[in-house]
């Protein structure tokens, strides 16, 4: 009786705490990491471990209340964890001219063109779908 | 100027963490492109950088622990997955066709953009994987031959530059569906395109975060096989 109320006790902090479902998070990321080195293979830590907490999820280990917050905390601030990438600018002065344009021409055609195809293709096939199911 | 490096680096991570809360503060009020916090926490941060005369290895070594933070983010995007779970058993076929397609299109055109305006080799593999969201682009950008910090600044600009142009682009396209409208966010502004299309409809919001994922993982997926063909052939 008194472990399985124990249980029940750090399940129902877990469900509360936005920082302990961060930390199960952390720990799921560590271990993918563990795991990519184990085996050598070529994807990162965190995608491991998204396909481990999927895998939970869909099994039903884990239930989404358990991991929720915390997930949502990670994705809404991941703006913060992009930016000390962005400071590499501060080593690459011939950014700020000549060659900054260029690639701000590039990045910007790029997108436009990115951004359409991907739409009318996507769009294209749900009509085309739809009409099959019609 | 710093003698203790571990004020150093309590110093640099609180100005990050201090100007990113003030930035979003900030575009809470005025939610523009331009007042974005991922534009205007590095201008503030690149000024202040200056004027202490810090350079970027320094910065990074005291900060590099945030950008390691995008590991356990990427982890946290199994629940929006497995939330939408119904989504992407209705429409994976045309979500792979999408990101395939996007994936070509953006490597396509990041290689002969590159080519035309005369950018180094260096650069150009480092714009290839632009499209993709940060943690899956620096990887593949490793796996190419390009600079992975390069890259996250390139993937950064894109992001921005998408989501600010894909409103503009709704009204030209002849888009009927949700899908395709959040598709276009997903595959070409990622992070900040879903957010975009968060504030157009949910379901909107939910594709372009899927697509935005598949993306990721198709990129990283490919990439080695890619970084072989580059070599052998280019």
């Amino acid at each position: 009786m008194r472990p399985l109320r124990l249980i029940t006790r750090l399940r129902y902090a877990l469900r509360r705490s936005r920082m302990l479902q961060i930390g199960v998070l952390l720990g799921f990321w560590l271990l993918g990491q563990g795991l990519s080195h184990l085996i050598g293979l070529p994807v990162p830590g965190g995608i491991i471990g998204m396909a481990l907490v999927l895998a939970l999820l869909a099994g039903g280990v884990i239930r989404p209340p358990s991991i929720h917050r915390g997930a949502n905390w990670l994705i809404a601030e991941m703006l913060l964890f992009f930016v000390p990438a962005v400071m590499v600018v501060l080593d690459h002065r011939e950014l700020l001219g000549l060659v900054g344009l260029k690639l701000a021409a590039a990045i910007v055609a790029g997108t436009v063109l990115v951004m359409a195809g991907t739409a009318l293709t996507v769009d294209f096939c749900c009509r085309w779908r739809m009409r099959l199911v019609d | 100027m710093w003698t203790d490096p571990l004020l150093q680096g309590l110093f640099w991570s609180a100005a990050t963490i201090g100007f990113y809360a003030a930035a979003r503060q900030l575009f809470r009020r005025l939610p523009r492109w331009w007042a974005s916090p991922l534009l205007v926490t590095p201008l503030l941060l690149l000024v202040l950088a200056l004027c202490l005369h810090e350079r970027y290895s320094g910065y990074i070594q005291c900060t590099h622990w945030l950008i390691l933070m995008l590991g356990p983010a990427t982890v946290a995007f199994a629940v929006p997955i497995y939330e939408q779970r119904a989504v992407i058993r209705r429409q994976w076929p045309v979500l792979l066709v999408g990101v395939f397609a996007g994936s070509v299109i953006a490597m396509g055109t990041a290689w002969i953009l590159a080519d035309a305006l005369g950018l180094s080799a260096s650069m150009r593999m480092s714009l290839l994987p632009r499209s993709v969201s940060t943690p899956f682009a620096m990887t593949v950008s490793g796996d190419l031959g390009g600079s992975p910090e390069l890259t996250a600044m390139f993937v950064v600009l894109t992001g921005l530059i998408g989501a600010s142009l894909g409103q503009g682009l709704l009204q030209f396209l002849p888009l009927r569906t949700a899908v395709a409208r959040g598709a276009l966010f997903g595959m070409g502004a990622h992070g900040v395109g879903v957010a975009t299309a968060n504030r157009i409809g949910r379901e909107e919001g939910s594709i372009a975060g899927l697509v935005m994922i598949l993306a990721g993982l198709g990129n990283v997926l490919a990439a080695p096989a890619l970084a072989y063909l580059l070599r052998r052939y280019a």
